[in-house]
């Protein structure tokens, strides 16, 4: 305990140099004013910025560039909220009640809340990280392959909670989305899968580019049907502020959006995209009225939001101390790092204690950082909802291309979220969610890889899903979910399987 | 994928829910084709599982759902099918193209489009989009098209120096050692914010319109 | 705004008096083909700042990828050859992609003027902690004893760690099971973890998990001790001289430029390897900087076309025996 708090008065003394809180404080504005755009989500932000820290030292440089990181992550959740475009997979949840939210005149409280929870949850993580980070190391290493592939098969089972329609049609989006996933070069034969030949799908369809499309472009295109309906939502916008009773609400669902972003985020392979998911169904399944869900449920924006701060924050963990960096944004963040001449691993914390405890308190810094910016730029986000949306939604198409292009500045990914747009808008008139297909097209991937690296070292054998542990459990609680998730439907007359629950 | 244009059908006959037959059969189709699309790879075997195994029972399960989604059809009631425009998707995907093949030169088959830039492909997406709406104006999405392209110039090209090509490469090469870029970005872009706040004066001033906010939209002012 | 007009106009009129024909005249794009952040990316961004100053006009770094970095090289060589497209090529794209990709669209011998190599990330054998093994030679007969009950881990088909895994197989003629990965993070948490036995990869990935005792090191496959391993020795030291291999980052451009464009670009790349903070980074990274005949467009033209003639039966057998 002593050496934690000395650790973490070094760790302050360095981050709270006027320097130092300038670039934590810039980095944050900066990339929340950035992620907020619709079609940039938090990697393409951190691709873009990441060359002006170029010219700082080191630590100022990380400091600003994790400043970056939490900014872009709130913007995009911003975006999420106010015009139901996700800009990573872990905030294709927030859309589903953050936005109902929005559509209800409720937007800043949800923009509140989300900033509210997000602050609580990277409190904790960032003391976790301080306090737990080197022994939660071993918890990383006892997930191999086959822990992986039972833990992506609990997230597709948790897929299937999180749509609010048919469960049936949700089964078949997830299939969809699994399908999807698999479009593009084979990792492990280097063979061309569903690609028709054509060059642009050797490496897969980008997740943004999926989610833009389905999101973004679908969301024009369905609210060009409804104009009565859209300036409804305009008219009315309620408080700004998110009141006590709001936060009671909300409190419970962060508690448990925290502890299990958390310890999901630990995982270096790629824990943290459950976190969310995971919340939220386990808000849904814990609120006495699950309906209230998909409908503007604000523990349906608090669960899942702190969730996904708290795993943004503990993936550092993976990070730091066995140098592996769990997800996409963390592999820029090492190439950032390693720019700066530092490579992360089990020697930072020895070799640069400046810079790791510097790191971690500007973690906790830069939360409350972007509570400071965020709460007032609330008013102005919700503003923005006044614009008319015949003004509205061609900036948002621009602003959706020129992100998707500046990410690997690739002409046929622009066309392609016009495809998936048009592709999206049909699955909304025949009462499809994009949701559950989104999620099976980011789990899949993973899914498919574990699920043949687990037996390729297994030699084909099936029991070793069942032999291990950890992976037997999470089995039995995939299964556990969807039998919850289905039997009351069947039971309760057949006809909810195939239509609106 | 056909779209039924017709919103009421009246549920006689045989079809109790319209919708989920027809998104039964289509998810059946989907099933094939992916089942046809991935007929050429290996399926392996448990311990090298090949490169077909997953997409084709994926495709297989897709083709199930689809089945009983059809069925259901026929045995449960449910919704009819919901009308679809054409005029927006239509509109919307010409917008998302015109962008795609004049940001950078973009080669179909033997023929090029020339690079025209982000300062043509901005507001050509921008005013194409906007009749996507049934209340374009045109003026109205010039002066946004002007103040956005503007404002993302600077926020891309100037302060964060993106490689996205911002002006056509004719001009490019015919500026090169006559105008530094960022300059003639600069001007560029200062000239469109005037231009466009011109013709916002104009538009208040010809009619008492709500006010148009658009400068809000740019974060960059 | 008015005032960034008049400035703006200010200087366009000092700018017309002061034309001049030569090269580099607006700021040069340099195509990397894989994403921000990794190693041929960071060896980029760590030669283009020193660039830039020996050229006197911004190298801008421009992240196109796809298809084991072949979209972006694909992209670059059919650019304009006026010197205001280069880029950063590596291993994978001047080396094994034609073995790897069909209907590839270039030739790396051919198409392109090679203005230098930038920097060589050396292949280090490295070996899960628990592997009984107490050096290179008995760790060699334990692989190929072993046969397929041995897993080796790769970060995917046409990877740095493939190309040169299957290299040190074919090489020690053994056959262990190939397990894969989608990018060597993951394989190095199955490494770490003993769920795989071994795997080559580039030094930068993964020499703090050797000094940090998660992994161990066998050898570095070049003539040279690396300095951010000292105590590893090298194949030759450690008695197998005929593996030396590295992944290399190298300056191309698309063929056909002019002489004086081609002389600055080359005597650019020079200068930036020259310049301190630039090699000492590259040094940090666990890379080595070309010197002496190493550097150099001639050098680079016989690299490439000798890394083509090493990979390409390599690689055709070892795509065409997977199962």
């Amino acid at each position: 305990m002593p050496d934690l708090l000395s650790n973490l008065s070094l760790g302050f003394s360095v981050a709270l140099s006027l320097q130092n809180v300038a670039l934590c404080f810039l980095g944050c504005l900066v990339g929340t004013l950035i992620g907020v755009l619709p079609g940039v989500g938090p990697i393409a932000t951190i691709a873009m910025l990441l060359p002006i820290t170029f010219g700082l030292d080191p630590v100022g440089a990380l400091i600003m560039l994790a400043g970056i990181y939490y900014g872009a992550q709130y913007g995009g959740s911003t975006t999420a909220i106010l015009v139901n475009i996700p800009g990573e997979a872990t905030s294709v949840v927030t859309t589903l009640d953050g936005h109902q939210m929005a559509r209800q005149g409720r937007a800043g409280i949800a923009l509140g809340t989300a900033a509210i929870a997000s602050f609580f949850a990277g409190t904790v993580a960032t003391v976790l990280i301080a306090a737990l980070g080197a022994p939660l190391t071993k918890l990383a290493l006892i997930f191999g392959p086959a822990e992986y592939f039972a833990l992506m098969v609990m997230g597709l089972a948790f897929a299937v909670v999180l749509a609010h329609g048919s469960v049936l049609k949700a089964v078949a989006m997830i299939f969809v989305g699994v399908l999807f996933a698999a479009v593009g070069t084979d990792l492990e034969t280097g063979q061309e899968r569903m690609t028709f030949g054509f060059a642009f799908l050797t490496d897969g369809v980008d997740f943004s580019v999926l989610a833009m499309g389905l999101f973004g472009i679908a969301e024009i295109l369905r609210n060009l049907d409804q104009t009565e309906t859209r300036d409804v939502v305009r008219a009315r916008i309620g408080r700004l502020l998110p009141g006590l009773a709001d936060l009671k609400q909300a409190t419970p669902a962060t508690l448990r959006g925290t502890a299990i972003g958390a310890i999901l985020g630990i995982l270096p392979g790629n824990g943290a995209v459950l976190g969310p998911f995971a919340a939220y169904t386990i808000e849904k399944k814990l609120a006495k009225d699950p309906r209230r869900f998909g409908r503007g449920a604000i523990e349906g924006v608090a669960g899942p939001e702190s969730a996904n701060n708290a795993g943004a924050q503990t993936a550092f963990i993976p990070l730091l101390t066995l140098g592996i960096p769990p997800n996409a944004v963390m592999a820029l963040m090492v190439g950032a790092m390693t720019i700066h001449g530092i490579v992360p691993g089990p020697g930072v914390m020895t070799k640069n204690p400046n810079l790791f405890w510097g790191m971690i308190a500007s973690m906790w810094i830069g939360n409350l950082m972007l509570l400071i910016i965020n709460l007032p730029l609330v008013g102005v986000w919700v503003r923005l909802l006044k614009v008319p949306y015949r003004l509205m939604f061609p900036a948002i198409l621009m602003f959706c291309s020129v992100g998707i292009y500046s990410i690997n500045s690739l002409p046929t990914d622009v066309m392609l979220i016009g495809f998936f747009g048009l592709m999206g808008y049909i699955l909304i008139k025949f009462g499809f969610e994009p949701a559950p297909l989104l999620l099976g097209f980011v789990l899949g991937k993973l899914m498919e890889e574990y699920l043949r690296r687990s037996l390729t070292l297994s030699r084909g054998d099936l029991m070793v899903f069942l032999e291990r542990p950890i992976s037997a459990v999470l089995f039995i609680v995939a299964f556990a979910i969807l039998a919850a998730a289905l039997l009351p439907s069947l039971r309760k007359g057949r006809d909810e399987v195939f239509t609106e629950a | 994928m056909d779209a039924p244009l017709d919103g009421t059908s009246a549920r006689r006959g045989p079809v109790r829910a319209p919708q989920s037959l027809v998104a039964g059969l289509g998810l059946i189709g989907l099933g094939l084709f992916g089942v046809w699309a991935s007929s050429d790879l290996d399926y392996g075997s448990l311990r090298a599982i090949g490169p077909g195994l997953m997409p084709f029972w994926l495709s297989v399960g897709v083709g199930i759902c689809g089945l009983a989604l059809a069925v259901a059809g026929f045995t449960h009631d449910g919704h009819p099918l919901q009308s679809v425009s054409l005029r927006g998707p239509l509109v919307i995907t010409l917008a998302v193209l015109a962008f795609a093949v004049t940001i950078r030169p973009f080669a179909l088959g033997g023929v090029s489009t020339p690079g025209l830039g982000l300062i043509v492909a901005g507001p050509l997406a921008i005013v194409i989009a906007g009749y996507a709406g049934t209340e374009a104006r045109f003026l109205e999405l010039l002066t946004l098209a002007l103040f956005l392209t503007a404002g993302c110039m600077l926020l891309f090209g100037d302060m964060l120096n993106l490689p996205i090509p911002i002006f056509p490469t004719a001009v490019v090469q015919a500026m090169t050692g006559v105008l530094p870029a960022r300059t003639l970005l600069r001007i560029a872009a200062g000239v469109m914010a005037l231009v466009g706040s011109g013709l916002l004066l104009v538009q208040r001033r010809s009619s008492r319109r709500e006010p148009i906010e658009v400068a809000r939209h740019s974060l960059t002012t | 705004m008015k005032k960034a007009l008049a400035f703006g106009l200010l200087a366009a009129l000092t700018a017309v008096g002061a034309r001049a024909d030569s090269y580099p005249q607006r700021p040069i794009t340099m195509v990397v083909p894989f994403a921000a952040g990794g190693p041929t990316d960071i060896v980029a961004r760590i030669v283009a700042d020193p660039m830039s100053k020996a050229l006197g006009q911004q190298v801008v770094i421009e992240n196109v990828t796809g298809a084991g970095g072949t979209t972006g090289i694909t992209r670059a060589a059919q650019a304009a050859p006026d010197g205001y497209t280069i880029m950063m090529g590596h291993m994978g794209t001047h080396g094994a992609a034609p073995a790897l990709f069909k209907g590839l669209k270039y030739d790396p011998a051919t198409s392109f003027d090679p203005i230098g190599m930038a920097a060589g990330t050396p292949i280090v054998i490295v070996a899960k902690k628990a592997f009984p093994a107490p050096d290179l030679k008995s760790f060699v007969e334990a692989v190929k004893a072993g046969g397929a009950s041995i897993n080796q881990a790769h970060a995917g088909v046409g990877s740095v760690s493939h190309s040169t895994g299957v290299l040190f197989d074919s090489q020690i003629g053994a056959k262990p099971t190939l397990v894969v990965y989608r990018g060597t993070g993951p394989a190095l948490n199955d490494l770490m973890a003993g769920q795989v036995d071994f795997m080559t990869d580039q030094i930068v990935n993964v020499a703090t998990q050797i000094t940090g005792g998660t992994i161990k090191a066998y050898a570095v496959a070049t003539p040279e001790r690396n300095p951010s391993l000292p105590d590893v020795p090298t194949t030759k030291e450690a008695g197998l001289p005929g593996y030396e291999v590295s992944a290399w980052n190298a300056v191309f451009a698309p063929k056909g430029l002019p002489e004086d464009v081609r002389k600055k670009l080359i005597d650019a790349l020079d200068a930036a390897l020259k310049d301190p903070t630039a090699s000492k980074r590259i040094i940090e990274l666990g890379g080595t900087v070309p010197k002496g005949n190493e550097a150099g467009p001639a050098a680079l033209q016989k690299l490439v076309e000798s890394e083509v003639a090493r990979w390409t039966p390599v690689l055709r057998s070892a795509v065409e025996s997977n199962p």
